[in-house]
């Protein structure tokens, strides 16, 4: 991503100053227990979004099977995100959960944070997105 | 440097402050150095392998076994401190008797709770009565788990147990952690009591508590999950400890009731007397079959094993006044305050063929229940306890044997100097009769500042202990254990 802006800021260095929004590729490697199911990734730009009230603005799914265990979130423009992810070892394409409502499938967020007795705050799990970024994320009971 | 009693005392009020009221501490220091603050002291790290020193008589030729007994023991830390003698991390202790000499190690199980406050340099974990703090890390309620109050032997794993979460898996020699037990993938995360009750086969039956429902575990011998199913319950009532027999299962529903989803966990609970004590009554080979009892209201812990008499079903309980000891004591006791508490007194429930209840109150201090494991769930006649605490001590310092055949109880005083945790029952080789017995168990000596280990003759137990050994390490009082012969 890097290379390519370089040679296009190359290309453009000669012509007239034109608005140029940069992007960014946010790349998320997991760490997983089990090879089977699929790795389910929301990726959020805003708090608001991330504690409920909004749409997710890109999603991700990973086949847990495959070698690759990377879900690439590519050109985004530069702000604030985190992502929710998980594991959905049985491929049902839910979350489960125990008799008590404990998820048993593994569950992360960006930055590996952590919650307080719920989902990891907004604060703990964003990340600042200007240039590419990468992290690998714990996803094992 | 060895802290004297006073300073450790006043500090581990200071650091508890928060806690207690500016008159509780002022008390707490105003009184005469009540030594027992040792019982909920502060141990710093594991415990090696070490020998004790033979104090007096000789260990019966033909005794040799472990036993293994868990507690908390560390409560306090720079950056904040656990308000509730429930809260602190689980130190499991391995006395293990052979050829008339004891050794004993002591490890902390190696939990997620211990490493991230040993990391913050903080307790930070929520739990029974200790409020969350925002720096705590938790995605699971495993993540809280302090594996602080019992121990179980399944097959050949050494199970440390919390009562909200899971079991978690121990070397049995080496007390090395190896981690938390999921029974099956589905049930990850369930809670376990500490106080799973084992056949004389060696099938464990056990619950977990979820507000009004409970799911009842079934596990062969070698901690293998045979069944787990949720049953309803009558009342979402703050169950420790439930009991069985041959064929039921026995869940005493006292008037403590979770009305709240709070934490600490114990502030969810309101005192509710006025709507008496239910006992469910559950057939073990169909858990849909049930009865009702009711009786009138009282607190509890712990029962005793139950049995049958004709078609009536009769257990031992250690009966409080109510809850206030879990809800105000237990956290004071931490802080050094001396409490103004009642004491615990032993008694009889019997559930009657015809529906009724009849609840028999004995004069006498009773806490943490044992019998013979071989009788658990058959009938018998005796039952182990702790005794003489008083007004003034949250501790024992007294061991006892009641007699239901007889109503007598006979116990040993180890003194003021003592703080005498629950006894195991261990049958000598080749008994029949149920008092041909060892009891065996630890006190700590206030006065020396070092855990004890005692085995007394049950048929002789006014006598005090044939053999007593010493260690040079003092640690706190625990709550409950188990022999391995």
């Amino acid at each position: 991503m890097k290379a390519l802006l370089a040679t296009a800021a190359l290309m453009l260095a000669a012509a007239p100053a034109v608005a140029q929004e940069a992007t960014a590729d946010l790349t998320f490697t997991f760490d997983l227990g089990q090879p089977t199911g699929y790795v389910m990734v929301a990726l959020y730009d805003s708090q608001a979004a991330f504690d409920g009230s909004g749409e997710p603005v890109r999603v991700g799914r990973l086949d847990a099977s495959g070698a690759d265990r990377s879900v690439v979130f590519e050109d985004l423009p530069a702000g604030d995100y985190a992502i929710k992810a998980f594991h959905d070892v049985d491929g049902d394409g839910r979350m489960a959960t125990n008799p008590f409502g404990m998820p048993t499938e593994p569950f992360a967020f960006s930055n590996n944070a952590v919650g307080n007795m719920g989902p990891a705050r907004w604060d703990r799990a964003h990340v600042t997105v200007t240039t590419d970024l990468a992290q690998t994320i714990h996803l094992a009971n | 440097m060895i802290p004297s009693r006073r300073s450790f005392l006043m500090g581990a009020a200071a650091l508890s402050a928060a806690v207690v009221t500016p008159d509780l501490v002022r008390a707490a220091q105003a009184a005469a150095a009540p030594d027992w603050a040792l019982a909920t002291g502060d141990v710093e790290a594991d415990v090696a392998p070490r020998a004790l020193q033979r104090l007096h008589g000789r260990a019966p030729a033909d005794l040799s076994g472990v036993l293994f007994r868990n507690g908390p023991a560390r409560f306090r830390r720079p950056g904040g401190s656990a308000r509730h003698w429930f809260d602190g991390d689980g130190l499991v202790r391995r006395f293990a008797l052979s050829e008339g000499r004891v050794e004993l190690s002591a490890r902390f199980v190696d939990t997620r709770k211990r490493r991230q406050e040993e990391r913050l340099g903080a307790m930070v974990m929520p739990g029974f009565g200790t409020p969350p703090d925002p720096r705590a890390e938790i995605g699971s309620p495993d993540d809280a788990n302090a594996a602080n109050t019992s121990v179980l032997m399944a097959g050949d794993r050494l199970w440390a147990l919390w009562e909200g979460g899971s079991p978690v898996a121990m070397d049995p020699a080496s007390l090395q952690t190896e981690g938390y037990v999921t029974l099956r993938p589905d049930l990850r995360s369930m809670p376990f009591l500490a106080h799973p009750r084992v056949e004389p086969g060696g099938r464990i039956w056990n619950l977990g508590m979820g507000g009004d429902q409970a799911i009842v575990w079934r596990l062969s011998p070698d901690g293998t999950l045979e069944d787990a199913s949720l049953i309803p319950l009558p009342r979402a009532s703050y169950i420790h400890d439930f009991t069985a027999t041959a064929r039921h299962l026995i869940l005493v529903l006292q008037p403590w009731v979770r009305e709240r989803q709070t934490l600490p966990f114990a502030d969810g609970f309101a005192w509710r007397p006025e709507t008496g004590t239910q006992i469910l009554v559950v057939d073990k080979d169909d858990l849909t079959r049930r009865r009702i009892f009711e009786t009138e209201a009282f607190g509890f812990f712990h029962l005793g094993d139950a049995w049958t008499e004709g078609g009536d079903i009769l257990f031992d309980i250690a009966l409080h006044r109510d809850m206030d000891f879990a809800a105000r004591g237990a956290a004071e006791v931490v802080a050094g305050v001396p409490l103004d508490g009642e004491t615990a007194h032993l008694g009889l429930i019997r559930l009657k063929a015809d529906g009724s209840t009849n609840l028999t109150r004995l004069p006498v201090i009773a806490e943490f229940p044992r019998s013979d494991p071989a009788r658990a769930g058959l009938s018998r006649r005796l039952s182990v306890h702790t005794t003489a605490e008083t007004p003034d001590t949250p501790f024992a310092r007294a061991i006892a044997v009641t007699d239901w055949s007889s109503g007598q109880t006979r116990s040993f005083d180890f003194g003021a100097d003592h703080v005498v945790d629950e006894m195991v029952y261990v049958a000598k080789p080749g008994a029949t009769d149920e008092a041909d017995a060892w009891l065996i168990g630890p006190s700590l000596n206030l006065a020396e500042r070092a855990t004890e280990l005692h085995v007394l003759d049950v048929a002789h137990l006014e006598a005090g202990p044939v053999a007593s050994w010493r260690a040079d390490v003092a640690l706190p009082a625990a709550f409950h254990g188990t022999w391995v012969g």
